[in-house]
């Protein structure tokens, strides 16, 4: 175990190397340099001299490889540049916002868990049954509906027909959460119940099912002691897999709630093309992408014993 | 739908025949599905044999029933133009916001154009681009498996590397990004999503190329002198190819949400394109007082989302019935 | 299994009704939320700061500053900070303030705190600078002696514009742009494209204000504006999509509009190889449907224009002439020019070059994007292929005359209540803003005259002719006036649409 996370510590290095490379190649080749973008947003014209002078003294004359360490060498010090539209520093900008993502995310996939779990159970158990058909055809059309679709619906229901949820999230608590939780939670719980049904399923077919039934053990007993320990571990690596698709899903969601996160911030800067924030973006939520990706695959080795004690005996 | 809870001789019968017949594209987890598929569990199993065996043999006219479904689609899109019953650009401003009527069934817009029609219109936009979408990700990323997988070495560890990296980038913020950089227009959003997306097929191509890599057969071939390219197209990929497919037809309804919604965000389709993710963004404001501009493409939506889900659901029992439960 | 089911519903129950009840507010504050769809670092109102860009406006608009004279309902000048002001000559203005105005922050405003603005203002505000040319600047005790360099008839007007606020400089800008005035309302907290919370200014010198607590909501999308009015979490809203309207036109809102100089036209690039030819512009401004735009893309909420300024004025409209709607006379126009269908696309072309047209535009004022679309479909009728690339990069793209043709934009055109405003900022060979390189030497012959000229019939009626030049030449194609409305709950008073759209929380705003 202790090898293997070793390991794949070590594999993410070249990863994040590539990931902070591609971040800002990308946007270099996005389109106009610092100087420019400055110079034209002051609205004089300036002589080539003067542009050439303020490249120099930003190191933009440098080679290109040059300017990406000294870029990353700012970087892992915390100095992201400046956004062309606010000028606030890029850092301080990200990490104001992220808690508010954070929350977000979290909030949707307990929403996920707390809807997914029960009704993919429940359908596994009832498969073939009016319940079970009930079920599946509403995780299929919540797997249809595009998130912005559902957004519009929401709004319209929940904050105007019933007036239980603010339409516009006026702080980070947990009532102006609710709407565009639930917004993301209808897509993702629609997909996992499916799976969560699935596994259970699997679960149903095996042996042991067979063999507590013949030992005259309660069903009920079997599927809360047995089943749901033995599909948790499948059920928890999607949870946390689904982390990373909410952290790109959340943009559309949260610029439609006016959701003040990292989302809504990178839609505004794309639309201004406001590239060292959008460069940020980009590179931060690729970063804790990897990051839980690695946490997924060392818990799911964790919480395996087949994998864990397997790996321990080598 | 499920075929697996069979205790009758007679319909195991008839299952394994059926994977027999379809031995060649199902590859190699026949044996174990059988085996399961054999296995009884309680009393749910004992629901009628007759129930059953209607169940089975309805996944075929599904397949078809459904496959006429999405071909009914791409037909509407192909001659959209011609049956548009308006110009779906031409602008009345004299009758603007028409509540859906027998001349114009789903309404007109905030210009008074014909709403029925830009979704006709909308439909080719909206799947033709699905399409291309997923056959240029399906078919690049088929063959970089392909290639890694048989090949190995250098190749396939700098390829994986790279695929690494395009899959360390959640979803849609590399697709933004891209749209960013490229600019709205929505062949930018293709290629955005694109870029995201074909890791997934090269994956699944590899690892099915590496366990057929070894089977027998191939290594027959290889004696009798076939080059890697004949034993590519010939044998290993007619083997590979059921996987990819129910992949690539999942992966339709999914693309075409996510086209709409980089569409929705101003990033993909630019005005005044018909386009079923712009023209609700347009319409959006509209929700409460026209509600026919933004639920009209909102509806086309949903309907070929559903369509190409359960064509791709069911092509998928199709080819592995063990999967079933999956839907 | 029943139990654990009754338990999942009983907790996501108690989770609605948990985030469903509403924190109960203490009864004698009164507080206020306004939603606004242009307080954004796109409409260059990143903060509050009056010397950044154009952030003056959300500064005098949410009555955090105030300028040392302001308009009246028509356009004239009436005192605020200052009382009144004497031209001793060409050059020299002496402006005497009010006393006993005080700053938020208890400092009281004097003609040294003046002085100190100003001087930093020129110093930081590149279009302040231009406008004003000030010269010297000498404070003693309540009179400000303010000299320019060259003369300057519209000065006391440039100084109603809101980068004109006073600001107290010693108490400097905080990171977020925060800034110390002397309005009624102080600001707290700030967010660009977020939020900005102000609280009751207790030292206020003018009066009473009503209102302890205003949060100013950044709400960039229509339809979430809508929602958030009709669902009462915010009291009054600027920038509601017009398709909304007929959802407030009842007794539990009100409306309050006025006619502004807030116009929408277009710009036509002289660089450009298709609109630098004449007969082109001319085509485009024949072929906009002005009045069927005003009454059924903008609810009739609008008024169409002829000129930069509205009829309102007795420098507007209806003294001038120029092209109507008539796409048959533009389809001869372009025949006339050379410019034929020859195969048979439906779009013209002239010796291998296609009359395609690159409309530039930008999306935070919604009108526009109506306003591209209607031209796209009425100029396609006479042969014309518009390409709209509407985008928030608009001023970027703009200063780069390779990129577009026509740059529809909508800008307040008289924003001091003078005509020259307009003119210098945009139409002449040194305006900053004059990114299609428009050029007339009766223009500028014109706009000289305007420069030395202190009456005001005088003024109005180079107005006039100048604008004229402009209309002759086709170098803008004005489109429509703005009608501005903002639709609050009926309780709401004292928020009073302005021609000038500077003033809007005002100490008059109360909730009844």
């Amino acid at each position: 175990m202790k090898k293997y996370t070793i390991k794949r510590i070590l594999q993410l290095i070249p990863i994040l190397f590539a990931i902070t490379f591609l971040s800002y190649g990308m946007m270099r080749i996005a389109g106009s340099d610092v100087v420019t973008q400055k110079m034209e947003n002051t609205g004089v014209v300036v002589s080539e001299a003067t542009l050439d002078a303020a490249r120099e003294q930003l190191g933009l004359d440098k080679p290109f490889l040059t300017q990406y360490f000294v870029w990353l060498g700012k970087l892992l010090r915390g100095d992201m540049g400046n956004s062309y539209v606010s000028g606030f520093s890029v850092f301080d900008t990200f990490i104001s916002k992220l808690p508010a993502t954070l929350l977000l995310t979290v909030t949707s996939i307990l929403l996920t868990v707390i809807i997914s779990i029960p009704l993919g159970i429940l359908a596994a158990v009832k498969q073939n049954t009016v319940i079970d058909y009930i079920i599946r055809f509403c995780s299929f059309v919540g797997n249809s509906l595009p998130n912005f679709f559902v957004s519009l619906l929401l709004m319209y229901f929940l904050a105007i027909k019933i007036r239980i949820f603010p339409v516009i999230a006026k702080d980070v608590s947990l009532k102006s959460v609710a709407m565009p939780a639930i917004t993301l939670a209808i897509a993702m719980s629609a997909k996992y119940l499916r799976q969560v049904r699935a596994t259970v399923l699997d679960e149903l077919d095996k042996d042991y099912v067979v063999g507590a039934r013949a030992r005259g053990v309660k069903f009920s007993v079997t599927l809360w002691k047995s089943i749901m320990k033995a599909s948790l571990v499948t059920i928890i690596t999607l949870l946390m897999l689904s982390i990373g698709n909410l952290l790109g899903g959340t943009a559309i969601v949260e610029s439609i709630f006016m959701w003040d996160g990292v989302g809504k911030m990178a839609v505004d800067a794309i639309s201004m093309r406001d590239y060292p924030i959008i460069q940020a973006y980009v590179m931060w939520m690729a970063i804790i992408y990897v990051l839980v990706n690695l946490l997924t695959d060392l818990s799911y080795r964790f919480l395996d014993p087949r994998i864990r004690l397997g790996g321990e005996k080598q | 739908m499920s075929v697996k809870n069979l205790d009758e001789a007679p319909e195991k019968k008839s299952e394994i025949l059926v994977k027999m017949g379809k031995k060649e594209q199902c590859g190699r987890q026949k044996e174990s599905a059988v085996l399961k598929n054999g296995k009884s569990r309680d009393n749910e199993n004992r629901v009628t044999v007759r129930v059953q065996r209607i169940k089975k043999s309805h996944i075929k006219q599904k397949l078809i029933f459904f496959s006429v479904l999405a071909a009914c689609l791409v037909i509407l899109a192909i001659f959209a133009d011609h049956l548009c019953p308006y110009d779906p650009y031409a602008q009345d401003l004299s009758s603007a916001l028409q509540a859906p009527s027998f001349q114009h069934p789903m309404g007109t817009d905030t210009y008074g154009r014909d709403m029925l029609s830009r979704v006709i219109s909308g439909a080719r936009a909206s799947i033709f681009s699905t399409f291309i979408l997923v056959a240029a990700i399906s078919i690049f990323g088929t063959i970089v498996g392909l290639c890694c997988g048989y090949f190995g070495g250098i190749l396939d560890s700098v390829m994986m590397r790279i695929s690494d990296v395009c899959l360390a980038f959640p979803g849609l913020v590399f697709a933004m990004a891209i749209a960013a950089i490229l600019g709205g227009g929505i062949q930018n959003a293709i290629l955005a999503l694109a870029v995201i997306s074909w890791p997934k097929y090269s994956r699944i191509a590899r690892s099915q190329t590496l366990a057929l890599k070894n089977e027998p057969y191939i290594h027959a071939v290889i004696l009798a002198g076939d080059s890697s390219v004949q034993i590519l197209v010939r044998h290993v990929l007619p083997n590979m190819i059921g996987p990819v497919l129910v992949t690539a037809m999942l992966d339709i309804g999914t693309m075409m949400m996510e086209l709409a919604g980089l569409s929705f965000l101003g990033l993909g389709a630019q005005i005044p394109m018909a386009e079923w993710g712009s023209m609700m963004s347009s319409g959006r404001s509209m929700i409460q007082t026209y509600p026919w501009v933004v639920l009209s493409p909102g509806i086309a939506i949903f309907v070929s989302v559903v369509i190409f889900n359960l064509l791709g659901d069911t092509v998928r029992d199709y080819l592995d019935p063990k999967n079933g439960r999956l839907q | 299994m029943k139990t654990k089911k009754i338990l999942a519903i009983a907790l996501a129950a108690g989770m609605t009704m948990g985030l469903a009840t509403v924190p109960t507010m203490a009864e004698e504050k009164k507080t206020f939320v306004f939603g606004d769809t242009t307080f954004n670092a796109e409409n260059e109102e990143a903060d509050i700061n009056p010397q950044n860009t154009y952030a003056g406006w959300a500064c005098i608009r949410y009555g955090v500053g105030e300028t040392l004279f302001r308009y009246s309902d028509t356009m004239e000048i009436e005192p605020w900070i200052a009382k009144e002001y004497e031209n001793v000559d060409d050059l020299t203005w002496k402006i005497t303030l009010n006393d006993g105005v005080v700053f938020s922050n208890g400092r009281v405003c004097d003609g040294e705190a003046v002085k100190e603005c100003l001087e930093d203002l020129v110093a930081n505000h590149e279009r302040a600078a231009g406008d004003l040319c000030i010269d010297t600047i000498e404070a003693d005790g309540n009179v400000v002696t303010i000299k320019t360099k060259e003369p300057k008839p519209a000065l006391i007007n440039y100084l109603s514009d809101p980068y004109g606020c006073i600001i107290d400089v010693q108490a400097g800008i905080t990171d977020n742009g925060i800034v110390i005035g002397t309005g009624p309302y102080v600001a707290t907290d700030l967010v660009t494209d977020d939020h900005l919370t102000l609280v009751k200014n207790e030292n206020y010198w003018n009066g009473d204000v009503n209102v302890d607590e205003i949060t100013v909501r950044t709400i960039s999308d229509g339809d979430t504006l809508a929602f958030a009015l009709q669902a009462g979490e915010i009291n009054a809203a600027y920038g509601m999509a017009y398709a909304s309207y007929p959802l407030f036109e009842n007794d539990d809102f009100t409306f309050s509009s006025t006619a502004t100089s807030r116009a929408f036209y277009a710009w036509m690039n002289f660089e450009s190889p298709v609109t630098s030819d004449p007969a082109v512009r001319k085509a485009i401004a024949m072929g906009i449907d002005k009045d069927s735009f005003v009454s059924v893309l903008l609810n009739g909420y609008g008024y169409p224009a002829v000129g930069a300024f509205p009829d309102t004025f007795s420098f507007g409209g209806q003294n001038l002439t120029t092209e109507s709607y008539d796409p048959d006379g533009a389809k001869q126009v372009l025949e006339d020019a050379g410019w034929v269908d020859s195969d048979g696309d439906g779009i013209r072309e002239k010796d291998g070059q296609k009359l395609v047209i690159r409309w530039l535009t930008y999306p935070s004022r919604q009108e526009l994007p109506l306003l591209a679309e209607s031209a796209q479909a009425t100029l396609k009728d006479i042969g014309m292929d518009v390409q709209v690339n509407c985008t928030s990069d608009n001023n970027t793209i703009r200063k780069d005359p390779t990129l577009w043709d026509v740059y529809a934009s909508a800008m307040v055109t008289a924003p001091t209540g003078d005509p020259q405003y307009f003119f210098t900022s945009c139409a002449l060979d040194e305006s900053v803003s004059n990114n299609g390189h428009y050029h007339s030497d009766k223009l500028e012959e014109l706009a000289d005259e305007m420069e030395t000229e202190f009456d005001i019939d005088k003024r109005a009626e180079l107005g006039i002719q100048m604008q004229q030049t402009v209309l002759d030449d086709n170098a803008y194609v004005f489109c429509s006036h703005l009608r501005m409305s903002m639709i609050m709950q009926s309780n709401v008073t004292g928020l009073v649409a302005h021609p000038c759209d500077y003033y809007e929380l005002t100490a008059d705003l109360d909730i009844n």
